[in-house]
């Protein structure tokens, strides 16, 4: 019986089978849990307001009630809470996001649900975004507009007051980033040019006076925006709103560092679906506050599409014409064949020591000498010789060229040879059926290498830390400021994002919600630019359907 | 085995030309005292032949004789084996092929080549056919316009595909693509058009009417075609060259090689004695 089983090979089956929904399972299990996990963080979540009792020093908590978890009676009895008159085994534990840093201990507490004597979800519980010390929690006493009270209809004139300081502060930054930002960067190219003015010995009289007249100008509308900056902050600073946090203390809190107020108790679904869109798309598209803690990751999602584009443009054609010369010119003999293996195992060196490589060879070795060739009045401070975006896609590039060789060549190896022949019999050379016949037929293939070698690059972080990546980046490699793209700065990427806020942040509890949200937009970057080179390799393949016999 | 009745091509027979003493005038191509070797294996032996201007030369002889290996002498294409090597010489209008001084490419716009599978290429119809042109860097729309319609004509295909020029050359039949390909070859006006079992991966019509299709050919092209099927030999050619063993046994007009063969070898493979 069971011998006939295993002879009808259906054994062999469930085991293939099997393995391939294991397969599936951990791919789906994995995203669906940095998914929901990533994703919920944004949901406006209730804010209960609980009473406790027992040994606790602060008797009432506000906050968002952030994890629970089941612990055993006897480990809290070890650590000396009183648990006599409580029956079962387990007890469950509440983690509370109570927010108001600057006013208590912690902004994450631990509560013993057996601690709790009443707990509500009181409707005028407020929360304050704030662009300092995280959120806020209390309710609203009272809307101070320039030093006044507000007395009819105080929470929709809050609404509007943080509207108002929200959008004075966007201008007074945009007015920091942009105008304010060219005149010093305009002013450091004065001092450069200066600089290599005297090193050269032409720094005439004539030459200095026209400097200075230019950085007298610039100094002038220096003053005339920084005038404006400073209105525009006086002007953002001018409302408050008094609080009463869970300690029962009326606090005043300035609306310039107020991002945002929301009363999730009161909020039907409709306004929580709206108030999680508005989330996200800040998380999106905002710049990291806190040390990373809070705020959106956009600097990091352009960061790494930026570098991940500038690798594929200087890998593909490298790849290629690597690929051409092995297999359509070099000879096929031993040491061509020697050159192929030492390729595809390229492809197996762990990615740090091409971290290392890229730091010694690129950033020292040719960044060094690009400083001392072209931009020797910067020293001592580096221009190239230091980690930027240009060599952590020059080293990712060479990390990813043995997979876009190896496949480059493989699609050149499935073009029939007859169509080969039928173009050198019309009289081609070699070189033009290459151009014309072979390349085309192969593009497929090499859009397969290019996607492989991108979803390898963007997932890259270790080689990176060493080549170009920081936790902080001010200025995107990409701005208003001539040359425009700059390929000596240093950039944020979505994986070294995820390392540095889940390991390297000081606040824990608060970053981890991060992390998940932060590794699913990484997912979803990789499955995006994948999604992307794939159509348009799908495009191809029906433009060049080979001959197929 | 089959015995075969070569129902020879009548027209052909009045105007017979004497092949070992062609005058220059008549002769397309000069085969002179060539070998060639593949590594050290001979695969051709002292191959001497006169091959006649505006008529169509057929080598026939079994798997393996050479036949394919020499009509591929003709446009050079048997330089792209690494391993091989070829003595003697083929004369094309008086100049020799296989003189280094040689443009291999100019070569082989002069001496056009059909393989046995179509192998057009991943592009329309009309770039399939202009190919060859804008090889030479023919760029004028109405040049190629013309020289589309007019290969196409030549090459019995035009009324099939004028609605459909710029769609994927894939589309066609396999018949069509190999008419295609003709068309293609002709497109550059070689003076020779080589023909490498034009007809061995297509179906009993499409085969006719690329016979057909070489009738018409031979009014401007020299044409010599390679077959492994005898019938077809005696069908279209007006000469017949029988080789074995890289050897080139007798060489004459169709008919005489057919009913009357001079070597024992011939009868036998005309019989089907062997092959």
């Amino acid at each position: 019986m069971v011998k006939q089983w295993f002879k009808s090979g259906s054994p062999w089956i469930w085991m293939t089978g099997g393995a391939v929904s294991i397969s599936l399972i951990s791919v789906i299990g994995l995203l669906a849990m940095i998914a929901w996990k990533g994703l919920s963080f944004f949901w406006p979540s209730q804010v209960v307001e609980m009473q406790l009792e027992g040994s606790v020093a602060q008797q009432t908590v506000i906050g968002e009630i952030y994890d629970r978890e089941m612990v055993p009676k006897s480990r809290l009895e070890a650590a000396g809470y009183d648990l006599s008159d409580y029956q079962a085994e387990y007890v469950e534990r509440l983690l509370v996001k109570t927010g108001n840093r600057e006013y208590v201990e912690l902004d994450f507490r631990w509560v013993l649900s057996t601690d709790i004597k009443r707990q509500t979800v009181p409707a005028d519980l407020a929360v304050f975004e704030r662009s300092k010390n995280g959120n806020f929690y209390g309710y609203v006493v009272r809307v101070l507009e320039d030093g006044n009270a507000v007395v009819e209809q105080p929470v929709e004139k809050l609404h509007e007051l943080v509207e108002r300081a929200v959008d004075l502060n966007e201008e007074a930054l945009d007015l920091q980033n942009s105008e304010i930002g060219h005149i010093n960067y305009e002013l450091e190219r004065l001092r450069l040019k200066e600089k290599s003015y005297q090193l050269d010995n032409e720094l005439t009289d004539e030459r200095l006076a026209e400097l200075n007249a230019r950085r007298a100008e610039l100094r002038e509308d220096y003053k005339v925006f920084e005038k404006r900056l400073f209105e525009l902050r006086k002007q953002a600073k001018r409302d408050q709103v008094v609080v009463r946090d869970m300690r029962g203390e009326e606090v005043t809190l300035p609306l310039y560092q107020v991002l945002d107020v929301w009363f999730p108790n009161d909020m039907g679904f409709f306004a929580k679906v709206g108030h999680y869109l508005v989330q996200i798309s800040k998380f999106v598209s905002d710049d990291p506050r806190e040390a990373n803690t809070e705020g959106g990751v956009f600097p990091a999602i352009f960061g790494t599409v930026f570098m991940v584009m500038l690798m594929a443009v200087i890998v593909t054609p490298f790849g290629v014409v690597a690929a051409i010369y092995l297999h359509e010119y070099a000879a096929k003999n031993a040491i061509t064949k020697m050159i192929r293996i030492a390729v595809i195992n390229l492809a197996g060196v762990p990615s740090i020591v091409y971290g290392v490589f890229g730091l010694g060879f690129f950033v020292y070795m040719l960044g060094g000498s690009i400083d001392e060739l072209f931009y020797p009045e910067a020293a001592p401070s580096p221009v190239f010789g230091t980690p930027g975006v240009i060599w952590s896609a020059l080293t990712l590039a060479i990390l990813t060229l043995p997979v876009v060789i190896v496949s480059t060549e493989e699609g050149l190896s499935r073009i029939p040879s007859s169509v080969r022949h039928g173009s050198l019999a019309l009289g081609a050379t070699q070189a033009e059926t290459l151009w014309r016949i072979i390349i085309p037929m192969a593009s497929p293939a090499i859009m397969t290498g290019l996607i492989l070698a991108v979803a390898r690059a963007a997932g890259e972080v270790a080689p990176l830390m060493l080549v170009g990546v920081v936790k902080m980046a001010p200025t995107l490699p990409l701005d208003g400021n001539f040359p425009y793209i700059h390929l000596d700065r240093k950039f944020m990427h979505l994986g070294f994002h995820i390392y540095d806020v889940g390991f390297q942040s000081p606040n824990v509890e608060a970053a981890r919600p991060l992390v998940y949200a932060t590794a699913f937009l990484l997912v979803t970057v990789i499955i995006a630019l994948n999604i992307t080179a794939i159509g348009i390799r799908n495009h191809l393949r029906e433009k060049f359907r080979s001959l197929e016999h | 085995m089959i015995t075969v009745a070569p129902e020879v091509n009548q027209a052909n027979a009045n105007n017979k030309l004497d092949l070992a003493n062609l005058s220059p005038e008549l002769t397309a191509l000069e085969i002179k005292n060539l070998d060639l070797y593949y590594g050290d294996k001979q695969a051709l032996s002292n191959v001497n032949m006169l091959i006649p201007k505006g008529q169509v030369t057929a080598f026939i002889g079994p798997s393996g004789c050479g036949k394919s290996t020499l009509l591929r002498c003709i446009n050079r294409m048997n330089d792209l084996v690494d391993s091989c090597r070829i003595e003697g010489e083929i004369n094309l209008q008086g100049q020799n092929i296989y003189d280094k001084s040689v443009d291999v490419a100019a070569l082989r716009r002069n001496v056009g080549m059909v393989f046995q599978r179509p192998n057009p290429f991943p592009k329309s119809i009309y770039e399939n056919v202009v190919y060859g042109l804008r090889l030479q860097g023919i760029k004028d729309k109405r040049k190629l316009d013309e020289v589309v319609e007019k290969s196409l004509r030549g090459a019995a295909l035009w009324d099939e595909v004028k609605d459909r020029l710029h769609d994927s050359a894939f589309g066609l039949s396999g018949g069509q693509q190999q008419r295609l390909v003709i068309a293609r070859s002709i497109a550059i006006e070689p003076e020779v058009l080589l023909l490498d079992e034009p007809t061995s991966a297509l179906d009993p019509i499409s085969t006719l009417v690329i016979e057909e299709l070489i009738n018409d050919l031979k009014n401007k092209y020299t044409v010599v075609i390679v077959t492994h099927n005898m019938q077809q030999a005696a069908r279209v050619s007006d000469q017949t060259a029988f080789m074995y063993m890289g050897e080139l046994i007798e060489y004459a007009d169709t008919n005489t090689l057919f009913t009357t063969p001079s070597k024992k070898k011939t009868e036998d493979y005309i019989t089907g004695r062997y092959g």
